[in-house]
């Protein structure tokens, strides 16, 4: 019997996955208007033709049924949503904006970006809050995931982003990932590692579990520090102190590149006994000569490279661990080449674009204060208005305010803070309290349910733009289809900010980045012509280096004195700690086939692989509490109490237990502590103390009752 | 392993990865070209603008030499060496066609198309329907015989189906799996014309270590391991 031949596709366009950071290049291939394949674009620096089980064939979520057509609205969330037109949802929410500020003064609403927006929609977000609604109350949601490595690295080397680019791994001898699980959640970066593996580059893991990196097929850890969740710095530092006493350290790299005196001053503070490693081993659960041989694998080289993930920022410690491996690659020579530097495996597509274009409450694009006056007066010179001197509200602060009453809307576009934010009631309570939510996202999220506006989103198949992926590339994201609800997402923003009275408009998005670039140092160079002809653009790009940079601080840091700098990093342990009541330590993490809070890849056929989340519980804890695989369980930390099914693993050592947060039913944030980096605010997800106990007979496990959500969800019929 | 990632080009094939080293002179089909030295005579042929028919061989995996489509003719040395698996050295002078080199291709290609279903023949875009067209071979000689045209479609993935039918079992997917991915979830199973493609402990391939990367489907040059979204009426050989 004979099967048709495949449909041959019509169209193929070249843009750029929106997943994970790595930024995979991809051809989207239509057919009779409809998106029928997504495949691995060859010259794509970023992926070289290699893709995952996410960007390859998890895009068709983009015309599910759920997704939302036309704007919506409603007085209160307590109502049934009302459909109406984009010119009175624009109109309305802007009267409402306005009016809260009239009320309640100029600084009483802000927004909040998304790292799964363009670098265009971005900029615009924060000119948004900034130029139009008068006030720098502008977050992004880099805050809960790499805020610590903007802190971290600037401090330490002046650029808060990856030191190489994704190849220079094929050049590293040892390779330190700390913290990142790249096979589950950066997988064609996994698989590039993996090959340099398998030549022979060593490995050193430092994760509290023995993740899918440990060992897979053909590739084995030569040393996992299965680490107490909390303790990076603690062990950090100690890998540091072993540099330090057996003279590992490069000292004709830190007199070149550093200040010697400062370099002293962190030997002084590491090298006391307080870090040595049969002090800091027992006390992280680790052998101490586990430590002292991951130090000299390091220092050894010759070519060593850090990647590190949420492990490192997501503690209340993040920043300090950032400044570590700072540290540590300054002081083993470890930066300016190929091989080696020390760099962040962004979770979202364009956590670096969001951390790079000022949607942050403190600096404008390209991390310049806004108390700074000639930055802010090249800014005013180009919006044509005055600009606020004062630093805004970040995204914690913003709901904090709004329990006091002072914050009274906001704008969040392409987020589900309800879901992805830390300690979720009071998120919830904070949504509730405030007079005008507006939601600008793909589908009706967790946080719509407390929305006043739903302003129906573009997903990155349906627009132009750019992304910048973890290595800092500069992508083009092309528009495949039309956009399913008529506007592209920095229509939609563009057109907010007209309704609230700023006239200004762009034809298409390559004037937004022209605009980048003219406010922007590192993206000087940068235009849709420049990366549309080279293919992607690597920042800094300018007249020193017109087609970008693919390595970093090869002559000097970027820094005042262009030397890089020791941070003190002392430890000091987090608040939150096991107790009787509390004794296991909870941490969370991804899994390959689902993307974040799911909101995508729920959507499609993945969560064939991954239906609900697990809580991974060693099988010693789990007999101690009378647990059988595939029993449900609760988990109760001070904050709130969710229920899982337990999975029994080696993967955690016992006293730790793991999950991971993609399925909003399992609503893992309601446990999460609501500590946070002390430097940035970034969540503590990585370390809450829990208690675990079987449930006994199967109960009914929704903590929202299910009318609750059909009612805040439900859409008026036409007529109604 | 610098070249062999970051020359590959969406604009070419060259048919075995590109390579780092001393350019080396030779010429193919008259056509002087300079290579690095440990590249293929098919990246040189491909290079020079005379690329060579194949169907195992592809630049974003190593060499294998399995399906003798790409031999060609080189001065002074017997017979006819697959050009994939032959390294150019200086001086060569490489034919990539001939009468003889055509009728061994055609030959070789009949004996696929014996082991292909029929009815795909026509109307179908794969690497392996290209290779027909430029080989000029629509048909083959040979009777009914031992063939895999009754082979199960493995559908368990969600998103990709394995039709043993259309397999040539050239090994890009295994290849691919363990090279381009690195998870070796596949490999050749049996020998000969028992050898096929198994999937984990021969297992279906979504219960197998497979994490649906795609990476041998991207490689598969006979639309046997093919996205099911490419088959809007669904799939099902009977």
């Amino acid at each position: 019997m004979s099967v048709p031949n495949p449909i041959k596709p019509e169209t193929s366009t070249v843009t750029t996955c929106a997943y994970c950071g790595v930024g995979c290049g991809f051809r989207a291939e239509t057919h009779q208007g409809r998106i029928v394949r997504m495949t691995p674009w060859k010259d794509g620096k970023a992926n070289h033709g290699h893709s995952c089980i996410k960007g390859r064939f998890a895009y068709d979520y983009y015309d599910h049924p759920d997704r939302v057509r036309v704007p919506l609205i409603r007085d209160h969330i307590d109502e049934p949503w009302r459909e109406t037109t984009w010119e009175h949802a624009f109109a309305e929410t802007a009267r409402r904006f306005r009016d809260l500020q009239a009320r309640h003064g100029v600084r009483s609403i802000g927004g909040v970006s998304s790292s799964r927006c363009t670098n265009e929609e971005i900029f615009l977000t924060q000119k948004l809050v900034r130029a139009v609604m008068g006030n720098n109350n502008i977050d992004n949601c880099a805050r809960i995931c790499h805020s610590p490595t903007q802190f971290g690295l600037t401090s330490t080397v002046g650029w808060g982003a990856a030191s190489q680019h994704f190849d220079s791994i094929l050049q590293a001898d040892v390779i330190m990932v700390v913290g990142a699980n790249p096979t589950e959640g950066h997988p064609v970066f996994g698989s590039l590692m993996k090959r340099r593996l398998r030549q022979g580059a060593k490995l050193i893991v430092i994760d509290p579990r023995r993740t899918e990196t440990v060992r897979s097929a053909h590739v084995e850890a030569d040393l996992h520090l299965a680490l107490r969740p909390g303790t990076n710095v603690l062990v950090l530092n100690s890998l540091a102190h072993v540099i330090i006493r057996e003279g590992l350290y490069r000292e004709e790299f830190i007199r070149a590149r550093c200040e010697w005196e400062e370099f002293q001053g962190w030997a002084a503070l590491v090298g006391t006994d307080r870090y040595a490693p049969e002090v800091a081993g027992p006390e992280a659960g680790l052998d101490p000569e586990d430590i002292r041989r991951a130090a000299r694998l390091y220092a050894g080289g010759p070519n060593s490279a850090v990647y590190y993930g949420l492990g490192v920022t997501e503690h209340s410690q993040g920043s300090t661990g950032v400044m570590c491996l700072g540290n540590l690659g300054l002081a083993t020579g470890m930066f300016g080449r190929e091989g080696v530097g020390v760099n962040p495996l962004r979770g979202q597509g364009n956590v670096q674009g969001g951390s790079c274009l000022g949607s942050w409450p403190h600096v404008y694009s390209g991390y310049r204060f806004v108390t700074d006056d000639a930055t802010r007066l090249s800014f005013e010179a180009e919006w044509g208005v005055g600009l606020d001197t004062e630093p805004g509200l970040r995204l914690p602060n913003m709901f904090d305010a709004a329990m006091a009453g002072s914050y009274k809307g906001m704008y969040i576009m392409g987020e589900d803070p309800v879901q992805s934010d830390p300690n979720q009631s009071h998120v919830i309570a904070a949504l509730k309290a405030m007079d005008c939510v507006v939601l600008h996202d793909i589908f009706l999220n967790e946080t719509a349910k407390y929305a006043h506006v739903f302003l129906p989103g573009s997903s990155s198949l349906e627009k132009d733009g750019t992304f910048t992926n973890a290595e800092r590339r500069v992508s083009r994201v092309r528009k495949v289809v039309e956009p399913l609800a008529g506007l592209q997402d920095w229509e939609v923003t563009m057109r907010l900010m007209n309704a609230m009275g700023y006239p200004k408009t762009y034809g298409q998005p390559g004037e937004i980045l022209d605009e980048i670039a003219r406010l922007t140092p590192a993206y000087r160079g940068m235009s849709f012509d420049l990366v549309d002809r080279v293919g992607s653009v690597q920042w800094p790009c300018d007249e020193n280096a017109p087609e970008g940079t693919e390595v970093l601080h090869r002559e000097r840091f970027p820094r005042a004195n262009g030397r890089g700098t020791f941070m003190l990093t002392e430890f000091v342990p987090t608040r939150e700690r096991t107790t009787d009541r509390f004794p296991l330590l909870l941490t969370t993490g991804r899994i390959l086939t689902q993307y974040n809070v799911g909101t995508q890849t729920r959507r499609t056929a993945n969560s064939a692989w991954h239906p609900e989340d697990l809580l991974d519980i060693h099988p010693e804890d789990a007999a101690l509490r009378g647990m059988k695989d595939g029993d449900l369980v609760t988990i109760t930390s001070r904050f709130g109490q969710i229920r899982l099914r337990a999975r029994l693993s080696d993967r955690v050592n016992g006293g730790v237990v793991y999950t991971t947060f993609h399925h909003a039913k399992s609503q893992a944030n309601n446990v999460t502590s609501d500590l946070s980096d002390w430097a940035t605010n970034c969540p503590e997800y990585k370390v809450t103390a829990v208690e675990v106990v079987r449930v006994a007979a199967a109960a009914d496990r929704a903590s929202v009752p299910a009318e609750e959500t059909a009612r805040a969800e439900r859409v008026l019929e036409p007529g109604e | 392993m610098w070249a062999e990632i970051r020359d590959l080009s969406e604009a070419i094939d060259l048919g075995t990865p590109p390579r780092e080293g001393p350019p080396v002179n030779l010429t193919v089909d008259g056509v002087e070209i300079t290579v690095p030295a440990g590249s293929s005579v098919m990246l040189a042929a491909a290079r020079a603008g005379r690329s060579v028919p194949k169907l195992c061989a592809t630049d974003m995996l190593e060499a294998f030499g399995s399906c003798r489509v790409c031999l060609v003719e080189i001065e002074g040395r017997s017979g006819y060496p697959a050009s994939c698996t032959t390294p150019v050295a200086a001086g060569m002078e490489v034919r990539t066609g001939s009468d003889a080199i055509d009728q061994l291709r055609r030959g070789i290609m009949e004996l696929y198309l014996s082991d292909f279903p029929e009815a795909d023949v026509g109307g179908g875009w794969s690497e392996f329907h290209e290779t027909l067209a430029r080989t000029g071979v629509t048909s083959h000689p040979y009777g009914p015989g031992m063939n895999h045209q009754t082979a199960a479609v493995d559908q368990s993935n969600p998103y990709f189906l394995f039709d043993p039918a259309k397999c040539i079992v050239c090994s890009r997917c295994v290849r691919a799996c363990e090279e381009v991915q690195g998870t070796f979830a596949l490999t050749v199973e049996g020998r000969g014309f028992e050898s096929r493609i198994v999937a984990g402990m021969d297992q279906p391939f979504f219960e197998s270590e497979c994490v649906s990367c795609g990476a041998c489907v991207q490689a598969c040059p006979s639309d046997a391991l093919v996205e099911k979204s490419l088959f809007p009426e669904g799939y099902e050989r009977a």
